[in-house]
């Protein structure tokens, strides 16, 4: 593990469950990342659109507002291809088909080392 | 029955069979013990009758045929004339009359008297005998036939009434079961439908044979049954399909549509025979239950999520293991009567004076330590957890640390709704008075990001915790489409 902030990508995460985000963001930063994080799709759209140091994008799936999170995770596919997708959710028949290719799905709630694994991997491809 | 009249009658008159034999009316001479002899001879049975009433009885009693002199006929006879139109409708006995001298120029009474008897021919006498056992014998095999076509007629008539009395007894069940029924060529075309069908409808009896059924479907599932039933005529394969029909208040119902095909004795397909059942409210009730197991187990995932984040956040500020057991204990205890609350108020339609009553119960300290103050506006379940969260971490800190560790501190809770420039704004305090001096804590527990961050978040708003000498106090500012959306 490195405590180089800075040589990790920023982590956003997109969760409208204010009590959960807090927790996800907790997670993600005590394992050394920076995070943005947002309670819509809509929100999220608007920090991808100002910051350009996000690495992953960290998404639940159903949110209120105009798209989910696998929609999100699509347009985000398609407008910011080097970004890393992670999408959680809790809905138990979740249609992995819809997700963009390589996503990496989870359950909610979170399995908390396995997501910082994964977090950790995707800053390893990215730095090599 | 009518079997054994006749041979009770045969037995009456002395022969095998009355229906085959030949009745003879010859008073005088010896005409009629000539014939008996010479019909004998020829296996055919004959009554001698003395009368005319005597003849006029063993016509309607069923003789085969009658040889009468005709000066016999001459002796009146209104009996003979009404036992002769009086006959069934099939029934026309046939009369062989033995003439009274030439056949020729014959009185008018005497040419009646002959007519009167509908199916008459005259034989000349002296009698010849091959010619009378002629006369005879087409006249028998005459009545045979009159005979065997009124045991057709019976026969078909009975056909006829058996028929009408199936007929009638399939439309009373057809139309006394509560399913549509209904039956096509072997092309798939309608041409039958119960009363139940036009009943459920409302269409004009008729207007849905043929095709026309399909119109009565709903659009989305027409393409559907056609597909199904195309399929069936095609393979003569069972037809089964779920379908929305619209019914004649011009609501669609969901129908479990079904058919079956009878096949001949060649195994050719005869006929589809159709019924629908109406399963709205089965239906109805398997999707509503669904989506509440849905919901339910989206909620329990929920639920799952929400005590997760909280165990964790609490393990993460825990000062020690001790601590952090009892206070997971005492937060998922706080959780867990929330749900209960918002369950019994199904979720939807709470208010938030019963959710800061429930939420201060079990931390009330004494009379008069505590107001409670604000309109009851509605408030969301998620809002209401929230709130419910934050204030049991608030009332739990008063008591540790706060307003309500001494013997004469206050809290004041209290809201309102206030206009600002930015809209209706709910406006939520918590205010402490009168405790002992209130110090910053070095480190911001779960319960200070409960309140200032996640709180804030359900709101849609904004929520500071001032650490003032005084008194802690707390402000939630949101917008007062937060409280529920």
């Amino acid at each position: 593990m490195t405590s180089d902030k800075s040589a990790l990508p920023a982590v956003l995460v997109v969760e409208d469950e204010p009590l959960i985000r807090l927790e996800a963001v907790d997670t993600i930063e005590d394992a050394g990342f920076r995070t943005y994080d947002a309670g819509s799709a809509d929100a999220a759209l608007k920090i991808l659109e100002a910051q350009d140091d996000i690495g992953v994008l960290f998404t639940d799936v159903d949110m209120p507002g105009s798209m989910n999170g696998i929609k999100l995770a699509g347009l985000v596919r398609e407008r910011w291809p080097s970004l890393a997708i992670i999408i959680a959710s809790g809905i138990v028949d979740v249609d992995k088909a819809q997700m963009p290719e390589g996503t990496l799905f989870f359950p909610k709630p979170y399995p908390t080392t396995r997501i910082i694994a994964a977090l950790q991997d995707i800053a390893a491809n990215l730095r090599s | 029955m009518n079997e054994i009249v006749v041979q009770s009658l045969s037995q009456r008159y002395d022969v095998q069979n009355l229906a085959a034999s030949l009745a003879v009316l010859a008073p005088r001479g010896r005409d009629a013990a000539v014939v008996k002899q010479l019909l004998a001879r020829e296996a055919i049975e004959t009554v001698v009758v003395a009368s005319l009433d005597g003849l006029a009885a063993i016509i309607t009693d069923g003789i085969g045929a009658v040889l009468v002199t005709e000066e016999a006929l001459a002796g009146g006879g209104g009996a003979l004339q009404i036992a002769v139109g009086e006959q069934a409708t099939w029934s026309d006995v046939p009369f062989i009359v033995l003439a009274n001298g030439a056949i020729t120029n014959r009185s008018d009474q005497a040419s009646n008297r002959l007519n009167a008897l509908q199916n008459a021919v005259l034989l000349s006498r002296p009698l010849h005998a091959e010619e009378l056992i002629r006369s005879v014998r087409s006249a028998l095999t005459a009545r045979g036939r009159q005979h065997q076509s009124r045991t057709q007629m019976e026969q078909l008539r009975l056909r006829e009434k058996q028929l009408h009395e199936s007929e009638a007894k399939f439309h009373a069940i057809a139309d006394f079961v509560d399913q549509m029924i209904w039956s096509t060529t072997p092309d798939g075309l309608h041409d039958y439908f119960n009363h139940r069908w036009y009943e459920f409808t409302g269409v004009p009896e008729g207007s849905t044979n043929g095709e026309e059924w399909n119109g009565v479907f709903h659009a989305d599932d027409q393409a559907r049954a056609w597909d199904r039933w195309n399929h069936s005529l095609a393979t003569g394969e069972p037809y089964e399909i779920e379908y929305r029909l619209r019914h004649r208040s011009g609501e669609y119902r969901w129908v479990l549509g079904r058919a079956q095909a009878v096949l001949g004795a060649n195994g050719e397909i005869q006929r589809w025979y159709g019924s629908c059942t109406d399963i709205h409210e089965i239906k109805i009730a398997e999707e509503q239950r669904q989506l509440m197991l849905a919901e339910m187990n989206h909620r329990v995932k929920n639920s799952l999520a929400m005590v997760h984040a909280m165990v964790s956040q609490t393990l993460r500020q825990a000062e020690s293991l001790v601590d952090a057991k009892a206070s997971i204990e005492s937060r998922i205890s706080m959780m867990s009567q929330a749900h209960d609350r918002l369950v019994q108020s199904t979720w939807t339609n709470t208010h938030i004076l019963e959710v800061v009553l429930a939420a201060l119960a079990p931390h009330s300290n004494g009379e008069g330590r505590t107001t409670i103050g604000g309109p009851d506006l509605p408030i969301g379940s998620k809002q209401a957890l929230a709130l419910t969260m934050a204030l049991h971490e608030l009332a739990t800190n008063a008591i540790k640390y706060g307003a309500w560790l001494g013997e004469i501190g206050q809290v004041d809770v209290n809201w309102k709704v206030e206009n600002t420039a930015e809209g209706e704004m709910f406006i939520f305090s918590w205010i402490e008075s009168d405790g002992p001096k209130v110090q910053k804590p070095e480190r911001r527990g779960f319960g200070s990001r409960m309140i200032e961050q996640a709180l804030a978040g359900y709101f849609s708003g904004t929520a500071e915790l001032r650490y003032e000498p005084d008194g802690l106090s707390f402000d939630l500012k949101a917008p007062l489409a937060g409280l529920t959306g």
